[in-house]
């Protein structure tokens, strides 16, 4: 794993009134304990890779209560675990990002919400969406309502997402019907803190075992029993359920002054709400506004008579609702019709349709708002001024930086063992010309921005074989489709290779193995390294291939860059048909530096001997065409400014960053580069027979080296005058 | 813009941080320690972060607020803090490069009227920059300007070398020049308190957070770099022979302003063949002093690239390269290697029928050349791929006949093309001079374009032979193109391998027939 949680994993043995100080996801975990959890899984994915981070390393804790964890090999996999809580009354929480996540889990989670639960079963949905996420951008909110699961949105302080989460299994026990908490990015990574409760011993777990199976066919979905269940969602579950949040005072209610108008917000936006009104003089730190606000805390289903009340007697309303369609806000209009309650409800009229609502987008919003329907006592000129000020600002901003700032896209890693592959491919087009890609989801998926810009769709984890054959027969050369280790193992091997064997399909299949989840932060795979060895694991692609009937099967190591082409050339020529794979083996960098850096540290600890590669630029050599960059883009392949006087574009330059893997050198022999690189081997603690060989190499060296430039105006090479001073002269 | 009042009541405000790192740089070590020293003085804080898909190698931020009051005097009073940074509300921007710092100026994060601004002014190019054909690095000097202008206080200093200086990481660099700004309602003492208990690299954290305390705190300025013309001003050449008299014949026949570049460029052919040449291209270049309207511009841009020409690339000159003292020096001291490691050197080298017809004699030079040219894919497979040891004597003897060779280089197929070529050049700008001005200094930067080896020395080769044929004689000749043309395809030819953008401004350039596409796409 890419980060260790094994000091954050003790306090989740914190006991009652003990203060805990965290990470919002590790806070979710302790909730779970809390809430006497039995069985737990997920499977990774940013917001929420490190809540399954955390579980794994919080094994010891775990099994002390007896709760079972389960790494899922996909999100269907983790949502149907919930299948425990339909039968029996035992607690479950399973994990994943979303919308994707929940996207794959569907199929599960239309089941377990048409038979409905007895125990308590929870979801909590990392709701990737907004500035730094890494999918497509869709609300998880339809999913609720398809299937009528309720979907949470705690206000994001900490003490409200624990509390959220135990109450989500009361609401689910109550109601008997799943929960999905919603946590939004910046919530799952937030530092806070709250006071903690003992956590609970589960009253059936792997410590205390069930000994009776449950057989009750309305528990199963099969017809007739699913239009029962179909009617039971809206006859009995969901009048528990508003029942249950207006009982519990899941959603809260703040008074304010200014009571002909009030916000409606989703419970994770209000921080963002309550600045807002802060900036605009309605409201202060310690959330006290002089507009009423009524917070969400539930999203779903909404408790009409709740709505009702809180805009009886209000002009206007405005609904804070994040993403598209705005259900909440169709939602209230309706319910306010219905009541006879005549307050304008605005919302997506002010705030933008689509996209994060970030505090600039909310303050924006809500100080249009307060311009717009003037509240009694509010100051209007100074909600003016709020997105006045930002445009003031940036308007300054723009005249004295004149360009745009170039934007710092995302690339693979310094040394990543995928770039390769990618090198290699652009070569190979070279000489075949380019093809069809279809990509993968994974770290991968960086191919299809520069310097590479190879990959012509993406269609979702593990679907990079099946989204090619549909066009693989009407294209004219043999199309290429890639997929990480992690795609594989979580449904490509059955939705693309199997498939793909079994309709006899032509095409060329790149399988990317590094040895983990690399882009979630290296969590282990069926193929992940068995006790360190790359070499070694205890489920294998080439096996799974084998059995699943790949004949045209090659391994290569993604480095060696000229076998890479070569193999990548058979692969798009053979006379063979049916799908070819190659598996394009090398453990992810950022895993093995991590190793081997602390290896390293140790032999040298102990004085023995250590040889560390690197790569560097002859200066002279270089000519700053920059090639080698457009057929790599490693953050340590670099440029400098130029030395010299008379050639002044910068140069190629190594970083202290490079971690000698080796491509620069695989590159410009594969591609006939330039001869600028060198590999320096840095020998330290090197034993006698070196020093004395290295000695005499020296010696012969020294007596023929090559005579230095003279310079006829004395200035030495680095030293000369600024080219800059020499233009000036012109 | 009138200073805002924040909250209706009290007027509590939380001091609101906002830090932009590339991921890697341990922002979240940094953020954690700002948060464990916030706590420990029990003060209400919140701390988030962004890291996205980004989490490798992009722009990462992370946002913290910190409530001046303790917990204790709060009472049953709870604030509520944001997780997200609103434009022109920070009080201290962080950012730990100058793009990036760039980036949250244009983000409207940084406020005149309450914004103190922390930037490194170390570049770390983004790839855009870095993949440019020529120079496309993005203007530092403006961002700089603005961070100064902008803010409400700026402390620029580069955190890189600062860090290197105090043999620490940037992170702890900047929490001393966070605490040094007086901002944080924590001592400066909290935090040094907070690196000693975390335990780790206590004295190497110390010693960072001590440099950037000094620097927020005015007692260190950034120092420019220092030029080194004084002191290359001050060093008296000691020259004989050739050398000498080829300095005696500049300092006579050129300008002042002229001769550092002229100098170079002679020493340069010097270096690369021997005195003959080096008067050779002095003789060139004269030819050009010599011709009317041929300014002080135009004679020391063609003594620039002239000299670049001249001493062109071939497998000579990079084993002459390879094999000198002082490369061995510089890259000991590139890698970092101290006198007690050894340093194995491995040169990457793959020659093939080009490089080979560049150094035999021209009546088989040419023709394996011309063979080469119009078979790119056997010729491509003749090449072998060599992994040479310089360390080694075996390797380095191979490399240093190499080097030995250049007294045969005069009768080589490449140097004969090379003297044509640059002859017809040379031709050229004497007449666009005579003509116009801005047209000879076109023609001379044309020959940018031919830099690189292998394909990519090919494919400038070919652009500007396309530029010359289709717009620079006719220009000469008195044709519709004007220099801003030859300018516009020049800048073309260098934005992408693929030689899609000259296609496009070959289109776009009145009276020019469109060419065929550049050569050997990258």
């Amino acid at each position: 794993m890419e980060r260790s949680f094994a000091k954050e994993v003790q306090s989740l043995k914190l006991g009652e009134g003990e203060t805990f100080e965290g990470e919002g996801i590790l806070a979710v975990t302790k909730a779970a304990l809390q809430a006497g959890v039995s069985y737990v899984g997920g499977y990774q994915g940013s917001p929420v890779s490190h809540l399954v981070d955390v579980l794994s390393e919080a094994k010891e804790i775990m099994d002390e209560y007896g709760v079972h964890l389960e790494i899922c090999a996909n999100e269907a996999g983790a949502a149907a675990m919930l299948g425990a809580s339909i039968n029996y009354p035992i607690r479950g929480l399973v994990t994943w990002k979303s919308v994707v996540g929940t996207n794959v889990a569907s199929d599960a989670l239309s089941n377990l919400g048409s038979v409905g639960v007895v125990g308590g079963a929870v979801a909590v949905i990392g709701e990737d969406y907004g500035e730094g996420a890494s999918i497509i951008q869709e609300r998880s909110h339809a999913f609720a309502m398809k299937s009528s699961i309720w979907l949470m949105d705690p206000r994001p302080n900490l003490t409200t997402m624990v509390d959220t989460v135990e109450k989500a299994f009361e609401l689910s026990e109550a109601s008997n019907a799943p929960v999905m908490v919603m946590l939004r990015i910046l919530a799952c990574h937030v530092q806070g803190r709250f006071t903690a409760r003992d956590n609970k011993m589960p009253k059936i777990s792997r410590r205390n075992k069930l000994q009776t199976p449950d057989h009750n066919l309305m528990r199963i979905a099969l017809p007739p029993n699913t239009y029962a269940q179909e009617k039971n969602k809206f006859e009995q579950r969901m009048p528990a359920a508003k029942r249950f949040i207006v009982e519990q005072g899941l959603n809260e209610t703040f008074d304010g002054d200014m009571e002909d108008v009030g916000i409606i917000t989703q419970g994770g936006l209000y921080n963002t709400v309550l600045r807002a009104l802060d900036r605009v003089g309605l409201a202060d730190l310690y959330g006290t506004s002089r507009v009423p606000i009524h917070v969400l805390n539930v999203t779903y289903p909404l408790v009409d008579e709740q709505l009702a009340e809180f805009c009886a007697g209000k002009k206007h309303v405005l609904v804070v609702e994040e993403g598209n369609p705005e259900y909440i806000e169709e939602h209230i209009n309706s319910a306010l019709r219905k009541a006879d309650i005549q307050a304008v409800v605005h919302g997506k009229n002010v705030l933008p349709m689509a996209g994060q609502y970030t505090a600039e987008v909310v303050q924006t919003g809500v100080a249009k708002w307060v311009e717009l329907v003037a509240p009694e006592g509010a100051d209007t000129d100074r909600a003016g001024a709020v997105p006045e000020e930002m445009f003031t600002i940036n308007g300054k901003a723009v005249a004295h930086l004149g360009n745009p700032v170039p934007p710092r896209p995302p690339t693979f890693c310094t040394g990543c063992p995928e770039r390769p592959v990618f090198s290699a491919i652009k070569l190979m087009e070279r000489e075949l010309g380019p093809t069809h890609i279809s990509c993968d989801i994974g770290c991968h998926t960086f191919s299809a921005l520069a310097p590479f810009n190879l990959g012509n769709t993406v269609l979702g984890y593990g679907l990079g074989l099946a989204s090619s054959t549909g066009i693989a027969p009407s294209f004219g050369k043999r199309v290429i489709s890639v997929m990480g280790d992690g795609g594989f193992w979580h449904n490509g091997m059955t939705t693309g290779v199997a498939s793909s064997i079994f309709n006899k399909d032509d095409s060329v299949l790149i399988v990317m193995k590094n040895g983990y989840t690399s882009a979630t932060g290296w969590q282990f795979l069926p193929s992940s390294p068995n006790k360190g060895n790359f070499e070694d694991s205890k489920m294998s692609i080439e096996r799974a291939l084998r059995t699943l009937g790949v004949k045209w099967q090659r391994k290569v190591r993604t480095y060696n860059v000229s076998k890479m082409v070569k193999t990548l050339k058979e692969a798009m020529t053979t006379a063979q048909d049916g799908l070819k794979v190659i598996i394009a083996e090398s453990e992810c960098m950022l895993a093995k530096q991590r190793r081997v850096k602390a290896e390293r540290a140790e032999r040298l600890k102990a004085g023995k001997r250590d040889v560390r590669p690197r790569f560097g630029i002859d200066d002279d050599v270089c000519t700053g065409d920059h090639s080698c960059i457009r057929l790599s883009g490693c953050p340590s392949l670099t440029i400098k400014p130029s030395t010299d006087m008379l050639r002044t574009d910068p140069k190629a330059h190594v970083n202290q960053g490079c971690v000698g893997c080796g491509l620069c050198g695989e590159v410009s022999h594969a591609a006939i580069l330039c001869p600028s690189f060198y590999k320096a081997e840095i020998v330290s603690n090197p034993s006698k027979l070196e020093l004395w060989l290295s000695g005499i190499r020296q010696k012969v060296i020294t007596a023929w080296l090559t005579p230095e430039a003279v310079r006829l105006n004395g200035v030495h090479e680095g030293e000369a005058a600024e080219p800059a001073d020499a233009q000036k002269a012109a | 813009m009138a200073a805002r009042k924040q909250s209706t009541a009290k007027g509590e405000v939380p001091v609101k941080i906002l830090i932009a790192a590339m991921g890697g740089e341990g922002g979240g070590v940094l953020t954690s320690w700002i948060v464990e020293a916030a706590r420990s003085q029990d003060l209400p804080v919140q701390a988030t972060s962004i890291p996205g898909v980004a989490q490798r190698t992009g722009a990462t931020t992370y946002y913290i607020e910190i409530v001046p009051t303790p917990y204790s005097k709060l009472k049953d009073k709870t604030p509520v803090l944001d997780l997200y940074p609103a434009p022109g509300d920070i009080d201290l921007m962080i950012a730990t490069e100058l793009l990036e710092t760039g980036r949250v100026i244009e983000k409207g994060f940084v406020n005149p009227d309450r914004t103190t601004l922390i930037a490194s002014t170390h570049r770390v190019y983004s790839l855009a920059e870095k993949m440019d054909m020529g120079d496309g690095r993005y203007e530092g000097e403006k961002v700089l300007e603005a961070a100064k202008h902008i803010a409400k206080r700026s402390i620029l200093f580069d955190m890189d070398r600062a860090a290197q200086d105090a043999g620490s990481i940037i992170n702890s660099v900047i929490l001393g020049a966070m605490a040094g700004t007086g901002i944080l309602p924590i001592t400066p003492e909290v935090f040094e308190q907070g690196i000693k208990d975390a335990g780790k690299a206590v004295k190497s954290n110390l010693a960072g957070f001590a440099a950037g305390r000094a620097y927020a705190e005015g007692k260190v300025v950034e120092a420019r770099p220092k030029t080194k013309r004084a002191a290359a001003k001050s060093k008296a050449p000691k020259l004989e022979g050739a050398a000498k008299a080829l300095r005696e014949r500049i300092e006579r026949d050129y300008k002042k302003a002229l001769q550092p570049i002229v100098m170079e460029a002679a020493g340069r052919c010097l270096d690369f063949q021997d005195e003959k040449y080096a008067a050779l291209y002095l003789d060139r270049l004269d030819t050009v002093r010599e011709t009317k309207g041929a300014d002080g511009g135009i004679v020391q841009e063609t003594a620039r690239h002239l000299g670049l020409r001249m001493a062109y690339e071939d497998v000579i000159r990079v084993a002459q390269f390879k094999t000198r003292a002082s490369r061995f020096e510089r890259v000991r001291g590139e890698v970092g290697a101290t006198p007690d490691q050894l340093v194995r050197v491995t040169e990457f080298l793959k020659p093939g029928p080009e490089e080979f017809a560049q150094v035999l004699p021209r009546f088989i030079g040419g023709p394996v050349s011309r063979w080469a040219d119009r078979n790119p894919d056997k010729a491509r497979k003749l090449h072998f791929g060599m992994h040479v040891r310089t360390d080694t004597i075996g390797g380095f003897l191979r490399l240093r006949m190499m080097a030995g060779a250049r007294r045969f280089r005069r009768m080589g197929y490449r140097y004969g093309e090379e003297q044509t070529a640059i002859e017809r050049w040379l031709d050229l700008i004497r007449r666009a001079a005579a003509r116009d001005k801005k047209l000879a200094r076109e023609v001379i930067e044309c020959a940018r374009l031919i830099k690189g080896y292998g394909d990519t020395h090919k494919r400038g080769t070919t652009n500007f032979a396309r530029i010359t044929e289709q717009l620079i004689e006719p220009a000469i000749e008195g044709g519709p193109v004007t220099a801003a043309d030859i300018a516009k395809a020049r800048a073309a030819a260098l934005a992408d391998p693929e030689g899609n953008a000259l296609d496009t401004a070959f289109a776009e350039i009145a009276g020019v027939p469109a060419g065929e596409g550049a050569q050997a796409a990258e």
